[in-house]
């Protein structure tokens, strides 16, 4: 019987050759990722303690993208905080605000996070390392352990593998196969439980980038899945090597590895669709929620943040302007994607548009530290979720879509089906070069 | 492992299936504020659904739970059950949830299908979390589930990460005094 991803990187990284799902091991990561929020928290307790460095802080990377503009004197506070916090701790990979971008994203784009690397990360959409075939999990408050002893224990989990079958339409995207993926789940149509679980992709995965890869990540990470992998492409895998900053081996799971489920979802006649407020397992095709009011709206986040992204954004947006009464904030994944939406013409389209860009990060998407809601307000968003009291108020409707139905819906002032809308062929076809 | 008592024995607080950690278990404010201190938290514990219950409530009193207890991405609340002294044993938990509750030092028996409809509010009630024993003593009932994991015993006794990452470091420093070529090193 051969093995899982999961289990092959697992076992090399905790040197235990041929461990299997269900097995506890205390793995040593490739990375240790920390972000600015949960840093102070960490350094109290670990001064507190008395330890006063890290075991391995050339390993260390933190990140600066859940609260980049300090919008109150306790984020410039926490800012303070961190820069020393990453002197005191001689923290290898420091990134300020204004340096890297999104913690999830840039590090792929740059050749931090690379195929069949493994690293532990405090954050939930650590999962999106399963673009390019790596790993990343989420430990909370437990990344104070990791910093200071290196590893924590890991159960090994199962692996799910989904099937996707066939070529999506024009005018539907990845995040909207992860609305519907959940949709199943939720109504038990599919009966998975994700929790703790790997969700690996197979099926006609070739028609993926890197950007609708990562949009893959995020609604099974809403459903509480460990990890996603989706085996490396070849382009993919070019693309990495032309960034590496490290070497690395891709991992694939065995033709016979033991996986715990199969299913299989058609996605050649997926309709666009819309999470309704609550969460991605609400989500309906796009004809039930069309001409629903919305006053805000917001593309950017861990499922939404890649170039491939903006140039979506910009394809609807060329020549045309967003609606009275609806603010846009739209937010880069990375440093790397504001310098190029810049050399591209992108920027200028947006500032035409009337939509706002932010600096590289989180945005809206951290419990609204920009941008939230008024009361009674509705936002159609790429968040990555859509809790209640997300974007502040609790009574604000919060509704999720692909970049194109917000893009579009922004433009309309109410959610619309983006294949009413024409898209900028030009900017379409360089989609496909956003990443090599 | 010494004087860590691994049996709990006080009133049964019942609560169903699905319940959110955001304001199901502790305000969401606390979640967003990203608030750790367990002096502050122990005050606000099911605040929302229940106000008045850190009052009531007294150590080695148990929240007995249905499937998906604190369902969401966060453990705050744990932080507050660990200050107040008291355990949990539900029908499931997510894992990161049971995670942070291990790391908090919370006593948690997760996975015993049927606990709830074994007992009611108010029950006199006891849990062994190292032997998974279940006593209702209100209705004479007994059943054993499985015990909290052997691996992590040690650092749920020693009182939650905090506590245990001491004895470690402790550990670190004496090693380096006999030996000062010892470097920090892995568990």
């Amino acid at each position: 019987m051969g093995y899982t991803a999961i289990e092959k990187v697992l076992s090399r990284a905790a040197s235990k050759p041929g461990a299997r799902a269900g097995e506890v091991v205390h793995p040593i990561p490739d990375l240790i990722m920390i972000h600015d929020g949960v840093v102070q928290s960490s350094k109290v307790m670990l001064d507190k303690i008395g330890i006063n460095r890290l075991s391995n802080p050339e390993k260390v990377m933190m990140v600066s993208d859940h609260d980049v503009l300090y919008g109150s004197a306790k984020a410039a506070e926490r800012g303070s905080f961190n820069r020393k916090a990453a002197r005191d701790w001689k923290v290898g990979h420091f990134f300020d605000v204004g340096e890297g971008g999104h913690g999830h994203i840039f590090p792929m784009e740059d050749g931090r996070v690379l195929p069949g690397m493994f690293y532990f990360d405090n954050d939930t959409h650590a999962t999106n390392a399963g673009a390019v075939g790596a790993f990343g999990m989420r430990l909370g408050p437990e990344i104070t352990s990791v910093l200071a002893t290196g590893t924590t224990w890991i159960e090994i989990p199962q692996t799910i593998r989904i099937f996707l079958r066939g070529l999506l339409q024009p005018g539907v995207q990845a995040r909207d196969i992860g609305f519907y993926l959940a949709r199943l789940i939720k109504s038990r149509v599919l009966q998975i439980d994700l929790d703790n679980r790997v969700v690996e992709y197979a099926g006609d995965l070739e028609q993926f980038g890197l950007g609708e890869r990562v949009a893959l990540c995020s609604s099974p990470t809403e459903m509480r899945a460990a990890g996603i992998f989706i085996p490396p492409s070849e382009k993919i895998f070019a693309y990495c090597n032309t960034q590496a900053k490290i070497s690395f081996a891709p991992v694939y799971s065995d033709t016979d590895a033991e996986f715990e489920s199969h299913h299989e979802i058609n996605i050649a006649n997926l309709q666009p669709q819309i999470a309704l407020p609550g969460g991605v397992g609400n989500s309906v095709d796009i004809s039930e929620s069309v001409g629903t009011r919305v006053n805000h709206a917001f593309i950017g986040s861990c499922g939404s943040g890649m170039y491939e992204d903006l140039l979506t954004t910009a394809s609807i947006l060329k020549g045309r302007r967003v609606a009275a009464e609806v603010r846009l904030f739209i937010v880069p994944g990375s440093q790397r994607s504001m310098r190029k939406l810049v050399e591209d013409g992108l920027m200028q389209i947006f500032i035409d548009a009337g939509a706002m860009v932010l600096p590289p990060g989180c945005g809206p998407c951290n419990d609204a530290v920009v941008g939230p809601l008024a009361s009674g307000e509705s936002s159609i968003s790429t968040a990555t979720n859509s809790n209640t009291g997300r974007f502040g108020p609790r009574d604000a409707k919060l509704f999720l879509g692909s970049p194109l139905t917000v893009a579009a819906s922004a433009v309309a002032g109410h959610i619309v089906d983006p294949r009413s809308f024409s898209a900028d062929e030009t900017l379409s076809l360089m989609k496909s070069a956003a990443y090599g | 492992m010494v004087d860590f008592d691994w049996i709990l024995r006080g009133s049964c607080y019942l609560l169903g299936d699905d319940i959110p950690h955001a304001d199901g278990v502790i305000p969401q404010r606390f979640i967003i504020d990203r608030e750790t201190d367990p002096d502050v938290l122990k005050h606000h514990l099911f605040e929302l659904t229940d106000p008045g219950f850190v009052s009531r409530c007294k150590p080695g009193d148990i929240i007995v739970a249905g499937r998906n207890f604190g369902v969401g991405q966060k453990s705050t609340g744990y932080i507050a059950m660990k200050a107040l002294g008291l355990g949990v044993i539900c029908e499931s938990i997510p894992t990161q949830g049971y995670r942070g509750a291990i790391y908090a030092g919370l006593r948690v028996l997760a996975h015993c299908n049927g606990v709830t409809s074994m007992c009611a509010n108010g029950d006199d009630i006891e849990v062994d979390f190292s032997s998974g024993l279940f006593t209702n003593h209100t209705r004479g009932l007994k059943k054993t589930w499985r015990p909290m994991p052997q691996s992590l015993q040690d650092l749920i006794s020693k009182g939650g990460a905090e506590a245990w990452l001491s004895t470690w470091w402790a550990r670190v420093a004496q090693a380096e005094k006999t030996d000062p070529a010892a470097s920090q090193s892995p568990l």
